[in-house]
């Protein structure tokens, strides 16, 4: 030990006083100074051992003691032959699933050094067998290195050549922790692992991954690192982790897809939403659960989307999908005790607007982007959206209609309706949802950034508000301007496209897809929608709601 | 096993009727597999019936005496059966009138005739669909209800059954397990013959057909075959219980909404439109697929928009295993298992080499 028992027991002797009720209590040094390692900076970590069946707290103390960092944990025997009993119980199933943390703590007590009651200390050690325990964490270690090396597998086989050198990486040091506690070295943390091979001495193995310990210090290229590294941990008792044609399959994550019109939308956990280009939306389209990778790449080739490892991987990363190894469920990368383990979820697209009736706004063909809003109101917004264009086109039928008979006080009415549903879009298609009341819609154009359709809209929306209709010709005048309002909207949202439901039986036709698409989604999400607009629309047989020969 | 019974099982061969005719069997009855057209037994799993377990017996039962001479009749009449389990059934949709009369009505009236002359219990496998398109809860205990039948299926069913009925009412001891949509194995999702559901599955699924006219709110009752197996097995068995009353086997009832769910986590998948039955105009669809749902889709139209639900209070007062519960989960076997037979899942461009079968 760097430090001396003499100066361990001092520092105890000014530690305990500290400490509620410590009488009779054994006490031992753990972690890395215990363990041989550590220098000047390492926390000095005492454990209390109570002769009882207390339930003491988990937190530890937090000491300064002649300025150095003290933690003072709690547990009762009782509590100790419990984890141990948990280790034991988890190891004979599932030794990989064990928590590092619980794992942690049963490695340090067992190599701890003792300072006070060393009879009660060496009769609480006996609860475990230092050998059953030395084999549960090379397996624990070896999964880990399994999962890893499966991985870099998968994403070489997805042409992510440095990311697999980078889990390479990740799962030699598995594999090496693995191989050095099954020489007795069953200290977790792997920063101390030169001390621990020195400690184990000369050995092939060791001077093997040495040379591999990075791809940098290796002098290989990424490709040949995973070879060799591959083959480093299978020699260091990493099995189940071959190469070989047709061992990786691609697996579901439980994200859903909703298609609307031509664009691909996938949800995750009912809450995030990712819109996919074209491109990443045949490759995602071509998986099958189950087939190998070789199959699946082959069948985004034969979809049009040749060479899609790349996006593959990006779904792997997004967690939209899984990679499996056959025959023996997912692949679950991890790094313990380095970093948290979950899916990436990349920023938020900025892509303006969000949404418009074919679906939300992708960023390129090779997109995978973060719609920037909850699936719920992503859904809300983009119904509404679609409603706003059906309710634009019934105004206009109205507005029609009133100047043909003469009705100035319906036609503004009717001008009017139709200049806020035409808003209703504006605000949807940025994903404003609830809308605001629609006498506030021209006002509540303020949430929107600024930029030149944008602010062109605001003004005309503005005057529009203000318009008179009295005479034929200020009639005609007004659905002119609200007819090429209308158009700079549908331009700026992403609806030109948007088929003017009433003119034809086929527009009428796309508007009802459109609906029925994005109900789907809706409905998935129990989602607000437009209800009893929809519900019109729904339930009219298609037929167009104004017109008489309906 | 309580007591040993000698058991003739009519449409051995078909889905349900080689499950039932295997379980019997190894509960040690003496079955006697009533064959038509496949003169082999295989069951759900692929697996051939061991032919020492069971006898077949090659009849008809759309003809009289089901097709067996005077004498061989009258052997089996007088050979002391103790039970008929009566599977054999045309289940398909959009077969003629005539098939429907031979197979499903005359059948039935055969099976009840050799029951009488037997002195046997009948235990007639009919559907719960005869309860036509009654939405709310559907009884054990009713059957005409002056419902309306969606299909020429439905109304020989009924047909059927109330030829079950009236003959008990006349000396016949009878009693009727009526399953629901008869599909794949409960825990593996298996099933050995991809019909009805399967194709609609199968043409929504690959985008054939992209619209259907059906509500989120309709259900569809999907029962594993197993299970209705074991229901058919179990009444059999304790006829004594059983006779005069009529059993639902059905599953969990998944919504319009939890396929269109489930469908959704299959990312190669199409989900399809479900469109309100009075906003649906065939009119509409692209060519290609108003073929498809002229010919395929339209004879399910009924029951994608009816809401019922099976009671099956008998079913579980005769002690069978709790009915299958989670529909969700149920369905992601059926197609996890469609998708590693290859049934499913195939990638567009293959698809579009590869005849399913369903018209075109």
């Amino acid at each position: 030990m760097i430090l001396s028992e003499e100066y361990l027991q001092n520092l105890l002797d000014k530690t305990l006083p500290q400490i509620r009720s410590t009488d009779g209590c054994a006490v031992v040094l753990e972690g890395s100074i215990a363990e041989g390692f550590g220098n000047s900076s390492s926390d000095i970590d005492f454990l209390l051992i109570a002769d009882n069946d207390a339930e003491l707290p988990t937190m530890p103390s937090l000491l300064f003691v002649d300025g150095r960092r003290v933690e003072v944990r709690t547990r009762s025997v009782r509590q100790i032959a419990e984890q141990f009993a948990a280790v034991t119980t988890a190891a004979a199933d599932r030794p990989g699933a064990l928590a590092e943390d619980l794992l942690n703590r049963c490695q340090r007590l067992l190599r701890s050094f003792p300072l006070r009651e060393p009879e009660l200390v060496a009769k609480v050690k006996e609860l475990m067998s230092s050998d059953d325990f030395r084999t549960t964490v090379r397996e624990w270690w070896a999964h880990a290195a399994r999962q890893s090396i499966r991985y870099a597998l998968a994403l070489r086989q997805l042409g992510q050549e440095q990311e697999a050198a980078a889990w390479t990486e990740a799962g030699l040091l598995q594999a090496v922790k693995s191989w050095a506690a099954d020489r007795g070295e069953t200290y977790l943390e792997p920063k101390w692992l030169p001390e621990q091979l020195r400690r184990i001495g000369d050995h092939p193995s060791a001077a093997r991954y040495l040379t591999l310990a990075s791809p940098s210090a290796s002098g290989l290229g990424a490709d040949a690192y995973v070879t060799e590294g591959v083959r480093l941990a299978a020699d260091l008792g990493v099995t189940g982790a071959a190469p070989g044609a047709g061992r990786i399959t691609v697996a579901g994550a439980g994200v859903t897809t909703w298609q609307t019109g031509e664009r691909v939308h996938v949800v995750r956990g009912r809450q995030d939403v990712f819109v996919l280009g074209d491109r990443a939306a045949l490759a995602w389209r071509s998986l099958v659960f189950g087939r190998t990778l070789e199959q699946t790449l082959a069948a985004a080739d034969a979809a049009g989307a040749p060479q899609a490892g790349p996006l593959i991987a990006r779904f792997l990363r997004f967690g939209l999908v899984r990679v499996a190894w056959r025959g023996d469920g997912p692949i679950v990368p991890g790094l313990p005790l380095a970093a948290p383990s979950g899916d990436v979820t990349p920023p938020p697209s900025t892509a303006r607007p969000i949404v418009g009736v074919g679906g939300a706004t992708a960023g390129g063909a090779e997109a995978i982007d973060l719609v920037p809003v909850p699936a719920r109101r992503f859904s809300a917004a983009a119904m509404t959206l679609v409603w706003s264009n059906v309710l634009v086109e019934n105004a206009r039928e109205d507005l029609v209609g009133a100047l043909g008979r003469g009705q100035w006080s319906v036609a503004r009415l009717s001008a009017l309706r139709m200049l806020r549903f035409a808003l209703r879009g504006v605000l949807s298609s940025y994903a404003v949802n609830p809308l605001p009341p629609d006498s506030e819609v021209v006002r509540r154009l303020s949430l929107l950034p600024a930029g030149a359709d944008l602010d062109d809209i605001r003004a005309q929306a503005e005057h529009l508000e203000t318009l008179t209709i009295a005479s034929g010709p200020q009639g005609e005048a007004a659905l002119a301007a609200l007819d090429g309002f209308v158009a700079l909207v549908r331009g700026a949202t992403g609806a030109d496209r948007f088929p003017s439901s009433f003119d034809s039986s086929d527009g009428w036709r796309q508007t009802l897809e459109a609906g029925y698409d994005w109900l789907r989604l809706g409905a998935h999400l129990n989602a607000d929608l437009p209800i009893d607009e929809a519900g019109d629309l729904l339930s009219s047989g298609g037929a167009q709601p104004h017109a008489a020969s309906a | 096993m309580t007591q040993r019974l000698k058991v003739l099982v009519t449409g051995a061969s078909g889905l349900v009727g080689a499950e039932v005719t295997a379980r019997l069997a190894a509960a040690g009855h003496e079955v006697t597999a009533v064959v038509h057209h496949r003169r082999t037994l295989v069951r759900n799993d692929g697996t051939p019936l061991d032919p020492a377990t069971v006898r077949c017996l090659p009849a008809d039962v759309t003809r009289p005496r089901l097709g067996l001479s005077e004498a061989g009749y009258a052997e089996l009449a007088d050979g002391g059966i103790d039970r008929i389990v009566h599977c054999a059934a045309i289940t398909d949709f959009g077969r003629p009138e005539e098939d429907y009369r031979t197979v499903n009505v005359d059948g039935t009236a055969h099976a009840v005739e050799l029951a009488r002359a037997a002195g046997a219990g009948l235990v007639h496998v009919g559907t719960a669909y005869v309860c036509g398109e009654r939405d709310g809860l559907i009884r054990e205990t009713e059957l005409d209800q002056g419902q309306r039948l969606a299909n020429g299926y439905e109304a020989s069913k009924l047909r059927a059954e109330t030829l079950v009925h009236k003959a008990r009412a006349d000396g016949v001891r009878a009693a009727v397990v009526r399953p629901s949509i008869v599909v794949g194995d409960e825990h593996t999702g298996v099933v050995r013959d991809y019909k009805n559901i399967y194709v609609v599955l199968k043409l929504t699924t690959e985008g054939r057909v992209r619209s259907i006219p059906g509500l989120y709110e309709a259900r569809l009752d999907l029962v594993p075959v197993d299970y209705v197996a074991d229901v058919i097995t179990r009444v059999t068995e304790r006829f004594d219980e059983a006779e005069g009353r009529t059993f639902h086997a059905a599953g969990a009832p998944l919504t319009l909404r939890d396929f269109s769910d489930v469908m959704a986590e299959y990312p190669s998948f199409h989900v399809p439109r479900f469109v309100p039955p009075t906003s649906f105009d065939t009119e509409r669809l692209p060519a290609r697929e108003r073929r498809y749902y002229e010919r395929i889709v339209s004879l399910y139209e009924s029951y994608f928009r009816r809401r019922m639900t099976f009671d099956a209070s008998h079913t579980a007062a005769l002690g069978v295993r709790g009915a299958p519960g989670d529909g969700p989960g149920f369905l992601r076997k059926l197609i996890d298992h469609c998708l590693e037979s290859g049934y499913l899942g195939a990638p567009p461009a293959e698809a579009a080499h590869h005849s399913d079968g369903a018209g075109r």
